[in-house]
């Protein structure tokens, strides 16, 4: 069942209590942040009917909003999801080479999964990073000055600590 | 070197943290500003600095907080905009991450001048590790009493949020932010009203950039006219430069707006100059949105004066022959660069991040990423550079928010002064997707560059 743990519904309360009365609503984008984390990195849509239960919205008021920020995942991903950003000012040091390394050695395009569900790639744009480039967001940090070396650490990285806390 | 007002305690070590910030002088504004002055006489010493607005439009930050609608009993706010999504944009972030206290200092200053009881930070998605600092630092700010009920014993109360967004760069237009706090797409809203009457939550609101709040803590501990001695004309105070692209030290500069723009680039105290004895080509010096410049044009103005770092002279010239200093993303492009390549990963951004309510720019942007596309590829005919222009007049001007306009630029500048490279990616499909184009004609003036 979808369901916040007790921890998480007492954070949607502190989120919804730094807004003025009747103003719930602007709690959503925060709220749905915490429901992707919390069940399995994407929005599926009984998660979204949830949300829009616990706030006091109609289902439409959150698909609109799910729909509209790039950050909120409408399908699954993978457990890594690697975000290379692709603008101008990353293109110039070698974005476009970092992608192709990235999915040459994961046997993925842009947009898709590895097979073992482990890591998605994206090509993103402008993340605020453009004077440490080229650079990726893995979840909440960023991977700066990236080089195929690099790659290799935090692939490596990732599939042992997948494995640890397996 | 120049004047630092806001990275001057940058290095300090754990200047993240209360303790060390206060022992380094933090927080005296708030001390001066609560116990000692009048709201109105805080925003009085804004509008004598001459600050204008760091988040791009340079528009002077006293007098907007002096439009702030004061209607009996219905509550103002104030909202800090930290949604920095302009290419080649990464100063507010430096400030956030770094020097985390200058933010909340500057905020309950302002607040207090405002008098916003409840004040928000609007971040973007992101920045997710960012919106950790920033929350222990408020925590840090309120068990010392410089936030909550009666602060510093002045009967002043103040709570500051953050907001986290969910990845939009048009959430970084105020009325789009307004409606993303608000928890809903971010549309623009059509103005007016404007924020300052009717802002979220239909309630009189002020949204500024992190930078501009951050300055005013050197404008209340120096005084505004102080403040306004530094710069020339009406770039007063320092400007933090966000460097990337093809120089030797990217990274977030604080200049006193009466340096050139060959000193920026080329000296050692900022750029350093340009990798491998590669010569400059063009330049983008205020975030992706502004008019590209050829070399000749960056480092002279059309008449030949030296082109220095700040509003007036960046814009020298207008649209035909200048540029804007824009939210101060500076990137350079070396010889080896595609200006078309480069114009169509920015027109690509755009309509990734039109919000699609407009059909000029919905269907415009769509339709310049693709030609751009076709051309860089050499598959474009010599009509679709006239399209272009084109389809971006058509754009301009004829939209709700500025991004329309921030999308048809970049492509109109680029067309002005590389018209010749677009050319050549029709006349030689071949060689054009196998090399770039390099100087060609712009070589010459590059030698004012080459010889400092
Ligand atoms: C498409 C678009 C994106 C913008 N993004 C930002 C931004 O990320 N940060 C920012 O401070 N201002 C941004 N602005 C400008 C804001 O609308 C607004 O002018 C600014 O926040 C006001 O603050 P200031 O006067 O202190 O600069 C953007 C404007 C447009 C049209
Ligand atoms: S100009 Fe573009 S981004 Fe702005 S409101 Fe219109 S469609 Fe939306
Ligand atoms: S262009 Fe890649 S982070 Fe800005």
């Amino acid at each position: 069942m979808i369901q916040f743990s007790d921890n998480k519904l007492k954070e949607v309360e502190k989120i919804v209590a730094r807004y003025p009365e009747g103003r719930q609503k602007s709690a959503l984008i925060p709220v749905l942040h915490l429901a992707q984390q919390e069940f399995g990195g994407w929005l599926d849509v009984p998660v979204m009917d949830y949300v829009a239960s616990i706030l006091k919205l109609s289902p439409i008021e959150v698909y609109e909003v799910a729909t509209f920020y790039s950050m909120f995942n409408l399908k699954p991903v993978g457990r890594y999801m690697f975000e290379v950003c692709q603008t101008g000012p990353c293109m110039v040091r070698g974005a476009d080479d970092i992608v192709s390394y990235i999915g040459q050695k994961l046997g993925i395009k842009p947009g898709q999964t590895t097979e073992d569900g482990m890591f998605t790639l994206k090509a993103v744009e402008c993340l605020g990073a453009c004077g440490y480039a080229p650079m990726m967001q893995m979840g909440k940090h960023y991977k700066e000055h990236l080089t195929p070396q690099r790659v290799d650490e935090i692939i490596e990285e990732c599939r042992k600590s997948a494995a640890t806390n397996n | 070197m120049g004047r630092k007002l806001l990275l001057e305690k940058a290095h300090v070590e754990n200047i993240r943290y209360f303790d060390v910030y206060r022992r380094e002088g933090g927080y005296r504004s708030v001390e001066k500003a609560l116990k000692s002055m009048a709201p109105d006489a805080v925003t009085e010493e804004v509008k004598k600095a001459g600050l204008r607005g760091r988040g791009g439009a340079g528009f002077p930050a006293g007098m907007k907080w002096s439009f702030l609608a004061k209607p009996e009993g219905v509550p103002r706010h104030l909202v800090v905009n930290a949604d920095e999504s302009e290419p080649g944009t990464f100063k507010d972030r430096y400030l956030m991450e770094f020097l985390p206290h200058i933010l909340i200092e500057g905020m309950i200053v302002a607040s207090f001048a405002l008098g916003s009881n409840n004040s928000y930070i609007y971040i973007r998605g992101e920045y997710w590790w960012i919106v950790d600092i920033l929350e222990q630092a408020i925590e840090e700010a309120r068990s010392n009493g410089f936030l909550g009920k009666n602060i510093l014993g002045t009967g002043f109360d103040c709570e500051i949020y953050v907001h986290r967004g969910a990845g939009a760069y048009i959430c970084g237009e105020e009325t789009a932010l307004i409606e993303s706090l608000e928890g809903k797409r971010g549309n623009p809203r059509i103005k007016p009203p404007f924020p300052a009457i009717k802002g979220v939550w239909d309630r009189p609101t002020v949204v500024n950039n992190v930078e501009t709040i951050c300055a005013v803590v050197p404008i209340i501990n120096e005084g505004g006219d102080e403040y306004a001695k530094i710069g020339v004309g009406k770039s007063t105070g320092t400007k933090l430069i966000s460097a990337c692209g093809n120089i030797n030290k990217p990274g977030v500069y604080e200049i006193d707006m009466t340096i050139s723009v060959e000193e920026f680039i080329y000296s050692d105290e900022y750029c350093g100059g340009i990798p491998n004895g590669k010569r400059l080509k063009a330049c983008i010096p205020g975030g992706s949105s502004v008019p590209i410049l050829p070399a000749n044009l960056l480092l002279k103005t059309a008449k030949g004066e030296t082109r220095m770092m700040n509003y007036e002279s960046l814009s020298d010239g207008g649209f035909a022959t200048g540029t804007m200093m824009g939210s101060g993303g500076f990137i350079v492009l070396d010889e080896d660069q595609c200006v078309v390549k480069n114009t169509y990963t920015l027109a690509r951004f755009y309509r990734h991040e039109s919000c699609g309510q407009c059909s000029p720019c919905r269907e415009g942007t769509g339709w310049m990423e693709k030609l751009l596309l076709r051309l860089e590829k050499g598959q474009g005919k010599m009509s679709d550079i006239d399209l272009l222009w084109d389809i971006q007049r058509k754009i301009e001007g004829n939209t709700i928010c500025p991004l329309g306009d921030a999308a048809a630029w970049p492509v109109a500048a680029a067309i002005r002064h590389f018209r010749d490279e677009f050319e050549w990616h029709v006349l030689n499909p071949d060689e054009a997707v196998k090399r770039n184009y390099g100087l060609a004609h712009y070589a010459d003036p590059l030698e004012i560059a080459a010889t400092v």
